[in-house]
């Protein structure tokens, strides 16, 4: 098979990502396991006890979730300091949302990959799916989420870091305690669907490849993202 | 056998000397305007003119065995040790986050200005780890407060407790069964608030943790039956649903 390929990714939006997932994963099982009060556990008490055991004591797995995070937000704020106008495409990129076909795509999308076509045909609807750009409307929505997550962890995590030192009230180191783990629950949520597009799905094994060598099979993209894909045509 | 630390108080000894708060406040250079001990006092009627009478009530962390505190804060810096019943604060997992301070309904504990994290009274742990009796106990005169082991039924805390009839002060509407016991009886009784355990921490218990929950699991079952889906469609026919589509 000698498809042509499209460049999708450059080597910095790749390694961003890599690194934002190593991050995001290492903080959210710390983060789990930081947790330990009898009536929140989300998992139970194993978690944070095995946590614990892992980093030697509470204090030392406090410590890895402090600075893993902060040095992920400065490499993150870096990185956007940096690639000032691709971080800027990235956000209006996820940002512009086409409310009828985005909407139509995730129903349409939704029921297909858990009921198949025979579903959609039953319930009335037609089995073509609105044509999508560079991120179709699920994409669009994880990034949403991870932005909008992104900005609230680390404001509330800041807070939460400096409240022993400089803060007097408390009361913004509580709510910043409810908040952080209510926005890293969603992002979370959403993680799960997008590791499972990627790594798991037989649909999106291109898309999983491409953060890898940074291209994607010209018929991909015309069957996942036809609009990114006219658009790219166009240009060339 | 683990112990079981406890203090029985007379307080119809007490005479207000305050040696306890001050001995306290020197064994942990406790800051300027906070304790973590107190002697409260009952209100006189002076009606009774020369039977007017006063009682003083000698106090600190009840050290409960339903500790509020410990239910209210999310690292679990702030823990009964199982080894001692005695409440400690892990001032290094501490975020300072102040839930423990508002829910102990008898406002036994404060945040410490400087450390900016809370601070309570620990039944002097570094003294009992040198064989000491908690400042507070040593230094009082007329031995109102007796520390001890309710565990050990040959120690002067059990035979005190053996002997007399004793009252515990508790809070509503829980009962935080606190490890003070005061003889026969004792004045002012009414003075616990209420436990009330901050909005933030209600949030966090009531709300944003179930709804984390059914995020996480609407989540997992959509990917679940995607991937069962993927599993039972071999990979010919989803091509030729793929074909279907364009």
């Amino acid at each position: 098979m000698n498809e042509k390929m499209i460049h999708r990714h450059d080597k910095p939006a790749i390694f961003i990502h890599w690194f934002n997932a190593f991050c995001w994963i290492f903080l959210t099982l710390t983060g789990l396991g930081l947790i330990k009060n009898d009536q929140i556990n989300p998992v139970g008490a194993w978690w944070p006890n095995l946590m614990r055991s892992i980093f030697g004591s509470g204090e030392m797995l406090l410590n890895f979730h402090i600075y893993i995070g902060l040095t992920w937000a400065v490499v993150f704020i870096l990185y956007i300091l940096f690639r000032f106008k691709d971080s800027m495409g990235f956000l209006k990129e996820a940002f512009s949302i086409n409310p009828s076909r985005d909407a139509s795509w995730l129903i349409k999308k939704n029921i297909q990959l858990t009921l198949g076509n025979g579903a959609l045909r039953k319930m009335g609807m037609t089995t073509d799916i609105p044509a999508q750009g560079f991120y179709n409307a699920g994409q669009k929505l994880f990034a949403q989420l991870t932005i909008v997550a992104g900005i609230i962890l680390t404001i509330t995590g800041l807070i939460m870091y400096l409240s022993t030192m400089i803060l007097d009230n408390p009361t913004p180191v509580a709510w910043s305690r409810t908040i952080h783990f209510l926005m890293a629950g969603l992002a979370f949520a959403g993680l799960l669907v997008h590791i499972y597009m990627a790594a798991i799905s037989r649909e999106e094994k291109p898309a999983f490849k491409s953060m890898f060598s940074g291209v994607v099979p010209e018929d991909y993209a015309k069957h996942h993202h036809e609009l990114w894909y006219k658009e790219v045509k166009n240009k060339s | 056998m683990n112990k079981k630390y406890c203090m029985v108080i007379d307080s119809s000894v007490c005479i207000d000397c305050k040696a306890c708060m001050v001995s306290c406040k020197v064994q942990h250079k406790v800051p300027r305007g906070y304790w973590r001990n107190w002697i409260k006092h009952s209100t006189p009627d002076f009606s009774l003119g020369k039977h007017t009478s006063m009682h003083f009530q000698p106090g600190g962390c009840m050290q409960c065995d339903n500790p509020t505190c410990v239910y209210a804060c999310p690292s679990g810096a702030t823990y009964k040790d199982e080894e001692t019943g005695i409440i400690h604060v892990n001032e290094d997992l501490c975020i300072g986050c102040g839930n423990c301070v508002k829910a102990c309904p008898y406002h036994a504990r404060y945040r410490h200005p400087v450390k900016r994290v809370p601070d309570k009274c620990d039944f002097c742990r570094e003294r009992l780890h040198m064989g000491l009796l908690p400042a507070c106990v040593d230094t009082c005169p007329t031995k109102a407060r007796t520390f001890g082991d309710r565990n050990d039924p040959d120690s002067e805390v059990s035979r005190l407790l053996k002997e007399n009839e004793t009252v515990r002060i508790v809070s509503r509407p829980v009962d935080t069964e606190p490890n003070m016991f005061y003889i026969s009886s004792t004045m002012p009784m009414d003075w616990p608030g209420q436990v009330e355990y901050p909005a933030a921490h209600q949030a966090m218990t009531g709300f944003v943790n179930p709804l984390v929950k059914i995020a996480v699991g609407l989540s997992g079952l959509g990917v679940a039956a995607m991937f069962l889906k993927q599993l039972f469609t071999d990979d010919e026919t989803s091509q030729d649903k793929e074909k279907e589509e364009v």
